[in-house]
């Protein structure tokens, strides 16, 4: 009995942190240069394994294999292909089902460099920014909008929407335009090549103008703001429509909440509700990335939990807490 | 045949009765009890030495007066000097104080304010923070200072779930370290502050252990010695503190394994909660623990409130700690000052469950606006969730001994009938 108890409880003692770390560089390696190892996950991976980084990829992402999907005449969704596009739909859903918005927080390459901006500055002894609440909540809508254009463009191109007329091509690919990913993730295999303006046509100039700002923007907004571009993403916005019946999931005991908001304070995505409600059983809201840190930071007996298709992985616990705060014991440091 | 008479001085005498008073305390902690703890005579003795004999325990340091739980003692010891909680219980404090005070007022701020009128300390503070909580403490401040003290106040805000109160609240501690550390001539730093969270962290889950012994069906360790225990860390020197403890957790999992148990068999399991036992005033536990009662958990801000919630650093540097500080004396807290009050409700329940309790007592001292205030909506909680709760309201004078003990006993007698019939 003690056994089955102790490989828990090591479980639930360790250093959340670290473990997250050396997790994400190992998906990074798989994400990023997985291709050149013959790594071929699919095009339907619900997190930015970039297709502009054709050689190294591992995987590449499915939003941008849904504007390609839709540029296409309406009719022809009748038919075939409007069953190839939900059996792509179907099959990213899986894919995502399994770590539910875990491929935020521990998979996807956008989101570890980010993390790896704010170590930086960390390192530097430099403090974080933090949304006033106000703008905090309104900045939540503009992933959705993200997500509404990407989807509604690539339509808008092959057909004439309203009586509108049909877009120009050059916004095949209207996120991917602007994504941080095209450029960030193929410059780590040595392809800067992303980093260009298009002046062969106007939409084209505009676009790659867009990506070449939301770049540096990425780089400076991360540094001061931890995971600054996820509030934007409508990756995020797309997974969070299926989010409800995924395997992985963040659960809390509201009776067990003393509202203390340690793991508020631990959240990089400042989410309120994850101190605040102490009603509600799924915790995965719409801005989680399920980096679980806020598991890690609840010094509460069993309030917060990680489980996988029901069955508790990691929850928090006071020894736990007491461990990872290096406060479980008197210790020559703490002496006077 | 000459004698020497010598007249007592107003100080020899006030001296004198406080002695009385805490003697008559820890003598019945000591002699009223079965099976009493070996390792608490460090806290029996360092009561008698303090409070009997008035020995000072901080020479040579800088002594920090604090007014209120919410001053944040990590940076204080940060920055090497002493935090002495100057909420008082002495019935002698109370009295002087009722001199300065309207009459109507809380005998702890009373007293308080009595121990400050009649300079008359064992550590006595070099300066005082006084965190802006209850209308009485606020304004007691001023009161404090006009008697020649430095009294610094310290912004607190009275709603817990704004975003301003939040940020008010950090610049509020902000420049209480910015002031402390001027008055210390020491900086703030990464270290020093990292070393002080971390010691307080490990102070807390001491106090944790402690009450894990408590959830147990035999009870080990007596309600009110617990709060001796508590009450210890508003003036001991840390480390100390820290040793006894240790060995006080070490007799009790002793204890626990040999399922000592300091209560009766059918002794009624009592959660309680209010105005705080503060040392020499444990009217209303020991009443308690006397009637064949035991009191398992509490919440006040003289024991759990102070070591419960813990603060948690996601970055080790000055600007997260800082914050991180703050946050847990706001957050955490189930002060009554606070506009709304769920969280106090919420967690008494939560210890009623955890630590299978059979009944709330909510004593509040008269004069305590903010408990009585809050009472009603704590009985009407306790009344939805099934757990039979008395409420009462008393203050530190000797003199109710009789008509409260008929209460309590009465209480005690009725928790016994419903446990016997849900048997």
């Amino acid at each position: 009995m003690k056994n089955k108890f102790s490989l828990r409880r090591a479980v639930n003692n360790m250093n959340l942190v670290r473990f997250r770390f050396w997790f994400q560089i190992v998906a990074f390696l798989l994400i990023v240069y997985g291709g050149y190892a013959g790594l071929d996950l699919g095009n339907k991976l619900p997190t930015f394994a970039c297709v502009y980084n054709s050689e190294g990829t591992g995987g590449k992402c499915y939003v941008g294999m849904l504007q390609h999907d839709l540029k296409h005449p309406l009719e022809t969704f009748a038919g075939y292909a409007g069953y190839a596009f939900l059996i792509s739909l179907g099959m990213f859903i899986v894919w995502f089902w399994v770590l539910n918005k875990g491929w935020c927080g521990f998979v996807c390459p956008l989101g570890t460099m980010q993390d790896w901006l704010s170590m930086l500055r960390g390192k530097m002894k430099i403090g974080y920014s933090e949304y006033s609440w106000a703008n905090r909540e309104k900045i939540k809508s503009v992933k959705y909008i993200l997500l509404i254009l990407l989807l509604l463009l690539p339509v808008m191109i092959a057909n004439s929407v309203f009586g509108l007329p049909k877009l120009p091509n050059g916004l095949s690919m209207p996120f991917c335009d602007i994504c941080p990913g095209r450029m960030m993730i193929p410059a780590f295999t040595g392809d800067f090549n992303q980093f260009y303006i298009d002046f062969s046509s106007k939409t084209d100039i505009v676009m790659t103008t867009l990506g070449m700002i939301v770049s540096g923007l990425f780089l400076v907004g991360s540094f001061i703001k931890k995971r600054f571009f996820c509030y934007f993403c409508p990756m995020a916005a797309l997974q969070y429509i299926f989010s409800k019946p995924a395997l992985l999931k963040l659960n809390k005991e509201g009776s067990k909440c003393t509202r203390c908001g340690d793991c508020y304070r631990a959240c990089d995505m400042d989410i309120l509700e994850i101190a605040d409600d102490v009603t509600s059983k799924n915790l995965v809201t719409e801005d989680c990335t399920l980096c679980l840190k806020c598991v890690a930071a609840c010094p509460e007996e069993g309030c917060l939990e990680a489980a996988f298709m029901g069955k508790t992985i990691f929850e928090s616990t006071k020894e736990g807490f007491l461990l990872r705060m290096a406060m479980d014991q008197r210790g020559e440091k703490h002496g006077n | 045949m000459e004698t020497e008479h010598t007249i007592e001085t107003p100080h020899q005498r006030q001296n004198r009765h406080k002695a009385m008073e805490a003697i008559s305390v820890l003598n019945a902690l000591k002699e009223d009890f079965k099976f009493p703890i070996q390792s608490m005579g460090y806290f029996y003795d360092r009561f008698e030495k303090v409070y009997c004999h008035h020995e000072p325990l901080h020479e040579g340091k800088a002594k920090i007066g604090t007014m209120c739980i919410q001053i944040p003692s990590e940076i204080i010891y940060a920055l090497d000097a002493v935090p002495i909680r100057l909420c008082n219980g002495f019935s002698t404090d109370d009295e002087i104080g009722s001199d300065l005070l309207p009459q109507k007022s809380c005998p702890l701020v009373k007293a308080t304010v009595g121990w400050f009128a009649s300079d008359n300390f064992f550590d006595k503070p070099d300066i005082t923070f006084s965190p802006t909580t209850c209308d009485q403490k606020t304004k007691a401040g001023a009161i404090i200072e006009s008697f020649g003290h430095t009294v610094i106040d310290v912004g607190f805000p009275r709603t817990k779930e704004s975003e301003e109160s939040r940020h008010y609240w950090r610049e509020s501690v902000k420049s209480f370290a910015v002031k402390l550390s001027k008055f210390q001539g020491k900086k703030l730093t990464r270290s020093n502050l990292e070393r002080a969270i971390k010691k307080v962290g490990y102070v807390q889950s001491l106090y944790h252990k402690l009450t894990e012994f408590r959830k147990n069906k035999a009870v080990p360790i007596l309600g009110v010695d617990m709060f001796l225990v508590t009450n210890a860390f508003f003036f001991d020197r840390i480390d100390e503190w820290i040793g006894a403890v240790e060995k006080l957790v070490s007799e009790l999992e002793r204890r626990a394994n040999d399922g000592v148990n300091v209560a009766g068999k059918a002794s009624p399991r009592i959660i309680y909660t209010g105005s705080p036992p503060i040392f020499p005033n444990y009217k209303i536990p020991l009443i308690i623990e006397q009637s064949d009662a035991i009191i398992v958990a509490d919440e006040t801000c003289s024991s759990n409130r102070m070591f419960n919630d813990m603060a948690a650093v996601d970055e080790w540097n000055l600007y997260d700690m800082i914050d991180s500080v703050s946050d847990k004396y706001l957050k955490g807290c189930t002060c009554p000052i606070f506009t709304q009050n769920d969280d106090r409700i919420r967690r008494i329940i939560q210890l009623v469950r955890s630590y299978s309790g059979d009944g709330v007592i909510y004593q509040a001292f008269a004069g305590c606006q903010v408990y009585e205030m809050e009472q009603r909506s704590v009985l009407a909680a306790m009344e939805r969730e099934g757990i039979p709760i008395l409420y009462i309201e008393s203050d530190y004078s000797p003199s109710q001994h009789g008509q409260l003990t008929t209460r309590v006993e009465a209480f005690v007698e009725s928790l016994k009938n419903r446990k016997r019939k849900k048997k």
